[in-house]
């Protein structure tokens, strides 16, 4: 009895074509926006300090983070409409349908192609270029790792400095609970399901809208945020209202609040939030391909 | 085997197919004919489960094609009457997908593509629409399925490319195999198709093989004028004419003049092909 729903053997198969198909129709543009960015920037800041101070010197690390974020949000935005905007397409959809493999085999190799492999790709590629033209010019600085790693040590450093910053108006709990948050602030899990947090969502829209997925992917999100922010305005207003009646109550209530709950437990309530968005993203894509005709 | 039982399928209000119902067996090349808009497009979609049936079912060796598994998948291919042009080389494509049909035979892909006189080392992207059909016939072909369906085939082929398809058809498909095709365009296919499948709208005309067309209906190529045909039509030479065949002799069924038959006389012949 063949295996219907799941099969090694012939995910690898598919997975193998799948991620063929993808580098045909996207590896370029993968390229082009990992190493474009890095190299255009470097010589944009450079003639631009030659111009203005007649002096060579790179773009700093701050800004070539930003860009780095930048090109990697172009990146997320535009590939699943590449690799898999078609499949709404007649021609496209119905060879992708009719392929012998089975819908979770496919929903998976989409996710770890769209969520995985084309963000790490990308951003090895980008993080590699910058840390050459940072080896052959020193006026950038350190690289985006090092600046990073550096970034993150310094940041600690700021939690030890308050530990020692004690006196009579920042008392030790004060300053426990802002190294606490400061802890949480630079955990990675905060930030690497944000990842999927920021795919996803463009994914579905290129599986689900006809035409112009990416523009109305970003009208939807709009939307959403629009209408969640008019339902969750009373709400945070009568929470910040309780608030500041409780600080002026008992000032350190509220320290008490946070540290028990909300500041200790960042990571995880962020994490908590963003795996249920995740979840139904995820469901709302497996629908999709489940329930697609053409 | 696969079996169609009231099948019926709507795109909105418009009903396309309402309580088609027919068996098609193995070993056999079927024909589906019809005027445009009938159904044809829908009913192949319906086969290879690309639309799910709105009512009825359709059986295919007792599973259903929309639940889209891949033990169905594997020994079918539904060759689209638009194909796309994938980024790649005809040859990387076939290794590329071909492995995902069991049968799938690249040996056989390079002799049909050689058949056809197309490279297979050209870019897909780079073909004319010809050539791009040409390869997917050689794809379908090469992948040894039981179920084959083709929407209009020939549309787009060359006159050389016409026969070299017939000959492609009847050399390199399975024994056991069951195989669709829909076209407008009957003479291209005229030698290979049998039985024929007449749809019309809402309805299935005819569904029978030419050896029982050709005992029902006589088919006259005389310029002599038959008092009770049910179809003349002037041909250079002559007339072609469809009547009853009354006196049991045998005939070569000419498709275009039988699908005029047909509908002209829509009622007379389901009644008679189904008694």
């Amino acid at each position: 009895m063949k295996n219907d729903i799941f099969n090694f053997r012939r995910f690898g198969k598919y997975f193998a074509s799948d991620l063929m198909t993808c580098r045909a129709n996207y590896g370029l543009s993968l390229l082009t926006i990992s190493l474009v960015f890095p190299i255009a920037l470097y010589l944009i800041i450079n003639v631009f300090h030659l111009i203005m101070e007649s002096t060579w010197n790179g773009p700093d690390l701050g800004l070539r983070f930003f860009v780095f974020c930048v090109a990697m949000f172009c990146l997320i935005v535009t590939m699943p409409v590449k690799c898999y905007g078609k499949l709404t397409e007649k021609q496209y959809g119905s060879f992708w349908l009719t392929l012998p493999a089975s819908k979770l085999e496919k929903f998976i190799s989409m996710f770890i192609i769209i969520c995985i492999i084309a963000p790490f790709a990308g951003a090895a590629l980008y993080i590699g270029a910058d840390a050459l033209i940072c080896a052959f010019d020193h006026t950038c600085g350190k690289n985006l790792i090092a600046g990073s790693i550096e970034f993150v040590r310094k940041w600690s450093e700021m939690g030890e400095m308050t530990m020692n910053f004690v006196d009579e108006t920042f008392t030790i709990e004060d300053a426990t609970l802002t190294k606490e948050l400061l802890e949480q602030l630079s955990s990675p899990l905060l930030y690497i399901d944000e990842i999927f947090g920021i795919t996803l969502p463009f994914l579905l829209g290129a599986i689900y809208f006809k035409s112009s997925k990416t523009v109305k992917t970003i009208l939807v999100l709009f939307a959403i945020s629009t209408v969640s922010s008019i339902v969750m305005a009373p709400i945070v207003d009568s929470w910040s209202s309780e608030l500041l009646e409780n600080m002026n109550n008992d000032p350190t209530a509220i320290l008490e609040m946070f540290s028990n709950g909300l500041f200790k437990n960042l990571v995880l309530l962020d994490t908590v939030t963003d795996t249920i968005v995740n979840v139904a993203l995820l469901t709302c894509i497996w629908f999709r391909i489940k329930t697609l005709k053409h | 085997m696969i079996t169609i039982k009231d099948l019926g399928f709507a795109y909105g209000e418009k009903v396309v197919l309402k309580n088609i119902s027919m068996t098609l067996e193995e070993g056999r090349i079927y024909g589906l004919l019809g005027e445009n808009g009938v159904g044809k497009t829908t009913l192949l979609t319906l086969l290879c489960g690309l639309k799910r049936p709105q009512a009825g079912s359709i059986d295919t060796d007792g599973l259903k094609p929309f639940d889209r598994q891949p033990s169905l998948l594997s020994d079918q291919y539904y060759l689209s009457d638009e194909v796309p042009a994938m980024n790649m080389k005809a040859e990387e494509y076939a290794k590329n997908y071909g492995k995902f049909w069991e049968n799938f035979d690249l040996g056989k892909f390079h002799e049909v593509m050689a058949v056809f006189e197309n490279d297979p080392q050209q870019k897909m992207t780079h073909m004319s629409f010809g050539q791009l059909k040409k390869t997917y016939i050689s794809f379908a072909l090469a992948c040894n399925t039981k179920h084959l369906y083709m929407d209009e085939p020939t549309n787009g082929l060359d006159i050389p490319s016409k026969s070299q398809f017939r000959k492609a058809v009847t050399k390199y498909t399975r024994e056991d195999s069951i195989i669709l095709i829909s076209t407008h365009q009957v003479r291209d296919l005229e030698n290979i198709i049998d039985p024929i499948i007449i749809l019309d709208r809402q309805d299935v005309l005819l569904n029978a093989t030419l050896e029982e067309i050709s005992q029902k209906l006589y088919f006259d190529y005389s310029s002599e004028k038959i008092e009770d045909a049910l179809y003349c039509e002037m041909i250079p030479g002559g007339n072609i004419q469809v009547c009853l065949n009354q006196s049991g002799e045998d005939s070569k069924v000419n498709i275009e003049a039988l699908f005029n038959t047909v509908h002209q006389h829509k009622e007379l012949i389901k009644g008679i092909f189904n008694k």
